[in-house]
């Protein structure tokens, strides 16, 4: 359930295009960052050589792209749909991984410093909301074990 | 005006909680009717959470939107990311209802609800849409008229617009509105709407970051600005912690990085240590300087006040 997915008709129309080339930041300041040819090896089925790139995940997703878009569509979908497989293969950053380790673990991406709120004269930290987000998660990894086995 | 709780996010709380210090202040001192509710979680960040799970980051997001939708608040955060990701799921689930009553077939399991009813606002776009430009001018007691200030406005505070729909994602207005009404002058920029490339530095990519926060500086310095202004912990993280660190390495740019709350403060007459300015590791020194000297310039009616502060005053 609720996976990323792409739209290739909607492609098709952006191996033509090329609008975000123009204002993506990446493409401007990062050599080699090139939407066109990604979408080009999508389309063909080609796309494998990207998953081990570090391009994929230069992708600032300052969403220009998407507003840029005759389709509003966007490149940025192409390079999320990327870096969902790349993931899936364990080929992500360490930094990325350490990340989601802790998100899963805290429900946070840090804990509030408390000896500086104090300094500051901040009230306490509200409560955690990290017991219901855990219950969660395993709901949904449930929801999808019974989404295979239906 | 409706009570709102503020959504602080995860690198404000973690980071730099002196912006959450500047922001209690400003919200105090403009009386608005904020709250702090418990339970909120990571907004969730896009970059890294959508990435691995997407069912992970709508659910996640959904569970803090359900948490101000049941007490009939809306939302306001000082951090554009936090906004951007709740508003793009508030979005996809208001677009798509099958998504959401899978979303809220979990959520229910955990008694909670998605109604997707609460505004979601950025503090920038609320403070031009909400408290209003006259009440920012009327709380005002020192301008910074004389003062070039480079705005920064952060992808996120306007884009994704089909969800924020608060501004021109490609032309925005409204921070700029602000800072002119504070005196300031709103210096125009090539690299004004230029992401900032923070999200490198998440990606083990740092020299990448770097090179993309010497781009602007290197403008910025060219031009002569006394100030960057912006309103995202992620921006701030960039411009701030790597220009120091690119000016330990000798190459110097001297552009000091002032949230919008910590600009409104000084405007109300807060000192900068009350904000918790010290905590910056660009030195905001110059900019605070050459402002109280022009402040001192300008202020026609010192002598009166200070013959009114003495006691003698008129009656003398």
């Amino acid at each position: 359930m609720l996976e990323a997915t792409l739209n290739f008709k909607l492609l098709e129309m952006c191996s033509k295009c090329g609008a975000c080339f123009s204002i993506c930041p990446s493409a401007t300041h990062i050599p080699g960052y090139d939407p066109r040819a990604v979408i080009k090896d999508i389309l063909a089925g080609t796309y494998e050589k990207w998953l081990s790139s570090a391009h994929i995940w230069q992708c600032l997703e300052c969403h220009f792209c998407l507003e840029i878009c005759y389709q509003h569509y966007g490149f940025e979908n192409a390079m999320t749909a990327l870096r969902t497989v790349a993931a899936k293969k364990g080929m992500h950053p360490p930094q990325v991984k350490r990340g989601w380790d802790m998100f899963i673990k805290t429900s946070r991406l840090g804990e509030p410093t408390l000896p500086a709120r104090k300094k500051l004269g901040l009230p306490e930290p509200t409560a955690s909301g990290a017991d219901e987000f855990k219950k969660l998660h395993a709901l949904l990894k449930d929801a999808r074990e019974g989404h295979k086995t239906e | 005006m409706k009570e709102f709780a503020v959504f602080w996010g995860c690198t404000i709380q973690t980071r730099f909680p002196f912006i959450e210090k500047s922001t209690r202040i400003v919200l105090e001192g403009f009386k608005l009717p904020y709250r702090d509710i418990d339970g909120f979680t990571c907004c969730p960040e896009k970059s890294l959470v959508n990435n691995i799970d997407h069912a992970m980051f709508t659910l996640t997001a959904a569970r803090n939107v359900a948490l101000v939708d049941e007490k009939g608040y809306d939302l306001v955060s000082p951090c554009t990311g936090c906004v951007s990701n709740l508003a793009t799921v508030k979005g996809e689930l208001k677009a798509n209802p099958k998504e959401k009553g899978e979303v809220n077939s979990l959520l229910n399991q955990v008694g909670r609800e998605f109604t997707g009813e609460a505004k979601l606002s950025h503090l920038v776009p609320f403070f031009h849409d909400m408290v209003g430009i006259h009440e920012i001018k009327k709380r005002m007691i020192k301008n910074f008229s004389g003062l070039k200030i480079a705005l920064h406005y952060g992808c996120h505070m306007i884009r994704p617009s089909h969800a924020l729909k608060n501004d021109d994602p490609l032309e925005p207005k409204k921070f700029d509105n602000i800072i002119k009404a504070m005196g300031a002058e709103s210096v125009d920029h090539m690299t004004k709407l230029m992401c900032c490339g923070q999200g490198l530095d998440r990606v083990d990519m740092h020299d990448k970051a770097l090179h993309f926060a010497r781009i602007k500086l290197r403008e910025l310095k060219q031009l002569g600005t006394d100030a960057m202004v912006l309103c995202c912990p992620s921006c701030f993280l960039q411009f701030d912690n790597n220009q120091f660190l690119m000016e330990k390495e000798g190459e110097k740019f001297g552009i000091p990085i002032i949230y919008f709350t910590e600009l409104i403060g000084l405007s109300m007459g807060y000192s900068p240590e009350e904000l918790g300015m010290n905590a910056h590791r660009v030195d905001c020194e110059p900019f605070i300087k050459k402002w109280e000297s022009l402040c001192a310039k300008t202020d026609c009616a010192a002598d009166i006040k200070a013959g009114l502060n003495s006691g003698g005053g008129i009656l003398g």
